[in-house]
């Protein structure tokens, strides 16, 4: 376990800062509640075994006690760095993303279920879309009743999905709740 | 001036009649004493005009003279005045020679000529110093009704007959001063017949002069005062106008003269001259575009009729165009404006089809924002008349009008009135047009195959009487009627591109101020605010947005929400230009850019539901910054209603802080804000079930209120707010407040939790709310008597409402008014009667007591007495 060195640190602020915005801010600043100090903490992340851990201080100062090997996750896994050296974030970044992102996207119900089992999200199956999203930004996939389902990536500008036709693209998909069935050992 | 020698001729000087010797008019002691006794009544007998007065008596006495000499019956004098005024309005030539021997004394014109009174024009003279100065003839009856008296005592007993005929004439006078409309309309139209009699029109007759009646009738009128030549101007006009309207053709050329009445005319008249020449052009303008034929045109042969209807058209035309040269010019003179754009602008919207309408139509367009209300006005219901009747010009204006405001509101770099581009708004479009007319073209096909066959068939029927003219003519009626499906369509595409066009310079001029106002709030402070305030065409601007949002394509929707969301002071990317120029706009101007933006959202909503969330976190910071008495609360109702009420689907995170932020809004603004906000809070209630939370008692919202864990009431962005770890305390207070309804429902609302989940949709919008309660407020705050100077205070500053409503609650709170006056001088006549009681009863009380103690007194007094007997 160790803090991210400054490429890394770039690596994730920028893949954060694609869903969230000037919103990075208050994953960045805002205080933790846990452990028995008084004080409000922060969180901050750490680097485990290639995987990225958005964690409260207190909790980091606890898991020093623990040896590496023996180590097998601390706080929230938000992604991992593969063998490229590239960082993804993973399904566990989910709620983090989802309480600080800028863009929305509503799915149908009849749509949801194609979504978490691993598809893209077409303009048909789409409920409701935040205004101003640009192509490429980072997207957060809610169900019609604000439960969030996953991420990905706007494959098209607001503005453009209107004019697509109902089988086009509009999120790509990056991660999804059905991992958690999908990808049991993975995570 | 020859004509004045000419006259000085004719007029010559009569002999001097014998004098009155001033001392013959005695006056008694009696008079003086009784002016002496009666100085208020008589006191303005001293100060009379004693001049004029002493002409007048002069006069009088002098014809008394004159008739006593000639031995003539003392009725004389009045009949002498019937002929004089039969003559008079006859305008015979024969008066001039008769040379009364009145007259005697040269009077000085206004060009300061120096005439002999020939009896003629004393008469004139007479009768326009009544019709003058009623006032003085009212004064000379008195003076001669006391004078009356006076003679009646001294031996002159002539005199007391002639001032009552003097009285009489006065009289009489009087009566010509009442008829005088009627009597003048008849006189004119004598003058008129004679003249006419002649064969010369009057202005000619000045021209010409070879009869000597036609010298003396020119005497007449240049003997004529302005008012008379005046009036009679105005009744030539109304002859003119008259007759033009009966018979346009054939009176053609006295428009020429009405133009030239309404060029030597002073004020009155031209401004007459203006509006009857408005009403004779509006009348008898054709709808279509007269073409003045070419010179080749004219070299042809052409029939009676044809040369006659020529004429005509060139007499118009030309006589409409110095018409028209003449407002233009009037237009630019302050005391004329009005006049001028009234008529140019009657003329634009009755003949929008005749020529020189550019010109007319730039005159309008010019002073459409000018800062005198009258003119504005005037302008802009043209316009908006011009955009309404659209088929009475084919939308060929409509394009020419948008256009020049598009380049006025350009070259004046966005500061005009606001009216300007409220026009637009008027404005209607066909959406039929847009559609592609395919179907339109097939049945057309099938229309020109009908014809040809059909005419096939009759060709064969009457193939015996064929020859060549027949070919010929049919083959012309062929090109004819392809001509006219040609034409047809032709005319279809047209309004197409017409539309368009008129599209196009509609929203250029609304980018155009948007951009214009995003520049000047960038470039800081330093813009200066024009007559008109800093934005003034931004809210028509928004408004035409908001009406015309379906009309926009597709392509510049983005630019336009980008437009907008940097207007409503919330940039996603820049924070810091955006805090700086969001001050810019006043609240209600950025609410307004978020209505319009939802307006425009929904209206192109067919297939993507997109959720506004920047403009929703526009509307839930600008909540704070309402303050009622600065900002319309209207438009915040309405901001509202579209955006949280209209609204399918909100996040539950969003809704709840906007319940929240509601509801302490309520807390602090009045029972209108508040109703408003109760009502909204409400409708979102119903709608989000899981906000219902907010109404339990425990706080904390527990795995609702996601990463946040406490209330921050100051975050200004509603999904991390963290409203779900707090609870609606506010309700409890609301439902305490002063005004009923509010409190009703207030509690209301805290008994939602408890019903079921059935969903009972408020039917009352928040808009509708607001009004109410507004209307409500002021029947309210009036009655509560401690309230009354606040609530007046507070009307002062209101946001203006709808007219109608705002004059209705007026005029309950005057009715308030007058109810409370008089129960409180009821209630205070009871004091009064009250105090008076208890002062007469201490009264009574104490003389009763003094009685009493008299009594004793006088017993003692007895009892003494019988002590010492």
């Amino acid at each position: 376990m160790r803090p991210l060195d400054e490429s890394e640190t770039t690596q994730v602020f920028e893949k954060l800062f694609k869903f969230t915005g000037n919103n990075l801010k208050n994953i960045v600043e805002s205080p933790s509640h846990e452990g028995p100090d008084q004080t409000p903490g922060r969180y901050c992340f750490r680097l485990h075994k290639n995987r990225v851990y958005y964690v409260s201080e207190s909790l980091v100062k606890r898991a020093t006690n623990i040896k590496r090997e023996n180590l097998v996750a601390l706080g929230t896994n938000i992604g991992k760095f593969t063998k490229s050296g590239k960082f993804h974030l993973t399904i566990q970044a989910l709620n983090l993303l989802a309480a600080n992102t800028k863009h929305k996207v509503w799915l149908k119900p009849t749509s949801e279920m194609s979504f978490l089992y691993g598809n893209d999200v077409v303009k048909g199956g789409l409920g409701r879309i935040t205004d101003n999203i640009n192509a490429y930004d980072g997207v957060v996939v809610f169900s019609m009743t604000d439960v969030p389902l996953g991420f990905g990536i706007a494959a098209k500008s607001t503005q453009d999905c209107r004019k697509m036709d109902p089988n086009g693209l509009v999120v790509i998909r990056q991660a999804d709740t059905g991992e958690y069935l999908r990808n049991q050992e993975d995570l | 001036m020859g004509r004045k020698k000419q006259k000085q001729k004719v007029a010559q000087p009569p002999e001097l009649p014998p004098d009155v010797p001033e001392d013959e008019v005695e006056v008694s002691d009696e008079d003086l004493e009784f002016v002496n006794k009666n100085q208020d009544y008589a006191g303005l007998v001293s100060r009379l005009d004693t001049q004029s007065i002493t002409r007048h008596v002069n006069r009088v006495a002098d014809a008394k003279q004159n008739d006593r000499s000639g031995d003539v019956k003392e009725d004389a004098l009045e009949s002498r005045y019937e002929k004089q005024l039969r003559k008079k309005s006859l305008a015979t030539e024969n008066v001039q020679h008769e040379v009364d021997a009145v007259d005697a004394l040269p009077v000085k014109t206004l060009d300061g000529e120096v005439y002999y009174r020939s009896g003629n024009f004393l008469k004139i003279c007479f009768l326009i110093g009544v019709i003058k100065s009623l006032t003085l003839k009212i004064f000379l009856m008195i003076f001669f009704c006391l004078v009356s008296k006076g003679p009646n005592q001294s031996k002159n007993g002539h005199i007391e007959d002639e001032i009552v005929g003097e009285n009489e004439d006065v009289g009489r006078d009087n009566g010509v001063v009442k008829l005088t409309k009627a009597e003048k309309r008849v006189k004119q139209k004598k003058l008129r017949k004679e003249a006419k009699k002649q064969g010369k029109e009057v202005p000619e007759v000045e021209e010409v002069q070879q009869s000597s009646q036609a010298e003396v009738l020119a005497e007449v009128e240049e003997d004529l005062t302005v008012e008379e030549a005046n009036a009679k101007k105005k009744y030539r006009l109304a002859e003119i106008g008259t007759s033009m309207l009966t018979d346009p053709e054939g009176n053609i050329k006295s428009l020429k003269e009405m133009l030239q009445i309404c060029k030597d005319g002073d004020h009155d008249i031209l401004i007459l001259g203006l509006k009857s020449l408005l009403a004779v052009f509006k009348d008898i303008i054709p709808g279509n575009r007269i073409r003045l034929p070419t010179e080749k045109e004219l070299a042809m042969v052409v029939s009676k009729d044809v040369k006659k209807t020529r004429f005509y058209e060139s007499t118009l035309l030309t006589v409409y165009k110095a018409y028209l040269q003449k407002l233009m010019s009037l237009e630019k003179v302050f005391s004329f404006k009005r006049v001028a754009i009234r008529c140019i602008c009657t003329l634009l919207e009755a003949n929008p089809c005749f020529n020189f309408r550019d010109s007319l139509l730039k005159a309008v367009i010019k002073d459409i924002s000018s800062p005198d209300d009258v003119t504005r006005k005037l302008c802009c219901n043209t316009i908006k008349s011009l955009f309404a009747n659209e088929g009475k010009h084919g939308g060929e204006v409509t394009v020419e009008a948008v256009k020049l405001i598009a380049g006025l509101v350009k070259d004046h770099d966005c500061h005009l009135h606001p009216d300007s581009v409220e026009v637009f708004l008027s404005l209607s479009f066909d959406e039929d047009l847009r559609k592609p007319e395919a179907a339109k073209q097939d049945t057309k096909k099938i229309k020109k195959k009908f014809y040809k066959t059909g005419r096939r068939n009759m060709e064969i029927a009457s193939e015996k009487k064929k020859n060549k003219q027949e070919t010929l003519s049919k083959t012309r009626e062929e090109v004819k009627a392809d001509y006219m499906a040609a034409s047809f369509a032709q005319d279809f595409d047209e309004k197409r591109r017409i539309q368009s066009d008129t599209l196009s310079s509609v929203f250029e001029t609304y980018f155009r101020i948007l951009k214009h106002t995003l520049q000047s709030g960038s470039e800081a402070n330093e813009s200066v605010t024009g007559p008109f305030g800093e934005h003034p065409l931004l809210a028509p601007c928004l408004n035409g947005i908001g009406k015309f949002s379906h009309l926009i394509d597709m392509d510049y929707m983005a630019d336009l929400m980008k437009y907008l969301r940097k207007l409503a002071g919330g940039s996603t990317d820049d924070k810091t230009p955006s805090d700086s120029f969001s001050s810019h706009l006043t609240v209600t101007e950025r609410l307004r850019c978020c209505i319009v933006a939802f307006k425009v959202m929904r209206n192109n909503l067919d297939a993507l539901n997109v959720d506004l969330q920047d403009f929703f976190i526009q509307l839930y910071n600008l909540i704070l910054e309402y303050r009622s008495g600065r900002d319309q609360g209207e438009i915040l109702a309405e901001a509202l209603k579209i955006m949280l009420c209209d609204d399918r689907q909100h996040d539950m995170q969003r809704a709840a802080a906007f319940i929240k932020r509601l509801a302490s809004f309520s807390l602090c603004f009045g029972a209108a804000e508040s109703m408003a906000a109760l009502v909204t809070l409400k409708h979102l209630l119903q709608k989000n079930v899981k906000c219902r939370d907010l109404l339990e008692n425990d706080s904390g919202g527990g795995s609702l209120s996601g990463s946040i864990a406490k209330y921050q009431p100051y975050a200004s962005d509603p999904n991390l707010s963290g409203a779900f770890a707090t609870v609606l305390w506010e309700l409890s207070i609301l439902s305490k407040h002063y005004h009923p309804s509010v409190a009703t429902m207030a509690s209301g609302i805290s008994n939602l939790a408890n019903a079921n989940n059935q969903v009972f949709l408020a039917n009352v919008s928040p808009q509708q709310a607001f009004i109410d309660m507004s209307l409500d407020k002021e029947k309210f705050t009036v009655k509560t008597a401690q309230k009354q100077s606040n609530s007046k205070r507070k009307r002062g500053s209101r946001p203006p409402l709808p007219l109608a409503a705002a004059g209705g609650a007026d005029e309950v709170a005057v009715v308030d008014e007058n109810v409370v006056r008089t129960k409180l001088s009821e209630h205070f006549s009871l004091v009064n009667e009250m105090e008076e009681n208890e002062k007469l009863r201490r009264e009574l009380d104490r003389t009763k007591l003094e009685l009493q103690l008299h009594r004793q007194y006088k017993k003692q007094k007895k009892l003494k007495k019988q002590r010492t007997m």
